[in-house]
């Protein structure tokens, strides 16, 4: 059944209809709630979050955007939510000059380990990625790693076409920079 | 060949902005060109590529039995 028609009939009530929506996208909204929040129990909470609101808010769904636009954007509120309540710090992203080397650039194809099955790798990921504020870390998600337009990345985001492209920028360049350090250290 | 000329400074800034959506701009095929030529700017354009490719392959998998309980909570066990 295609997914227009599977929406059309969880609107009405049918739980089968539902379960299919649900079983179609669980994995991509753990996976997703993982990458922002970086750990398991939370990302299951989140997704169980994020389907309780797909099923209160379906009715409002019109279907001018994909459905995984729109449970993007359910996610990315409630991984929001959940990653604010922690009292990290996270690195201020305002100098562009302290992330950009003009001089020498280590060649990543020198690096000791680039399989993402290395847990050290995973770990410097992991590290990177935690430093970074929510809102550089969502847009640099969805529009990087989901493979969102980045008209789509503004619209979740409530972010204009350049505030995305300027978050980006500093997202990739901060995490590249994060990610040289660790392997240099 | 293209007359604008780039610094390192300003092509990794265009990289980062810009890199997996269309570089068909005079400045882009500028930095094209300055790439081929800068090993400090292909290194960190290629540096840039693998920081995103890694995130992308990092994918974790839902535990076995989370889709029970998501079912079970969402009132959906028996559908």
């Amino acid at each position: 059944m295609d997914e227009e028609k599977l929406i059309e009939e969880a609107k009405a009530g049918d739980k089968k209809a539902l379960t299919e929506l649900v079983k179609k996208y669980e994995q991509t909204i753990y996976n997703f709630a993982f990458k922002i929040c970086r750990d398991p129990a939370k990302a299951e909470n989140i997704m169980q979050e994020t389907f309780f609101s797909m099923i209160k808010s379906l009715h409002q769904f019109d279907g001018k955007s994909k459905l995984s636009t729109w449970l993007y954007r359910i996610v990315a509120n409630h991984c929001l939510m959940e990653v604010r309540k922690k009292k990290n710090r996270f690195v201020p992203l305002e100098n562009d000059d302290d992330m950009v080397e003009d001089k020498y650039v280590t060649d990543w194809n020198t690096l000791p380990y680039k399989s993402i099955e290395n847990n050290e790798l995973r770990k410097i990921l992991d590290e990177a990625i935690k430093k970074l504020s929510p809102d550089y870390r969502i847009v640099f998600l969805l529009r990087d790693v989901e493979g969102l337009s980045t008209e789509e990345t503004g619209k979740i985001t409530e972010l204009s076409v350049p505030a995305v492209k300027s978050r980006l920028h500093r997202a990739r360049a901060f995490l590249r920079k994060e990610i040289d350090e660790a392997f240099k250290s | 060949m293209s007359k604008i000329k780039v610094t390192c400074k300003v092509v990794m800034d265009h990289i980062c902005e810009n890199l997996g959506e269309d570089l068909n701009s005079e400045k882009c095929i500028a930095i094209k060109n300055h790439l081929d030529e800068c090993d400090d700017c292909k290194n960190y354009f290629n540096s840039v590529e693998q920081t995103i490719e890694f995130y992308r392959k990092y994918n974790i998998n839902l535990p076995g039995d989370a889709h029970e309980r998501l079912l079970n909570a969402l009132g959906l066990k028996n559908e």
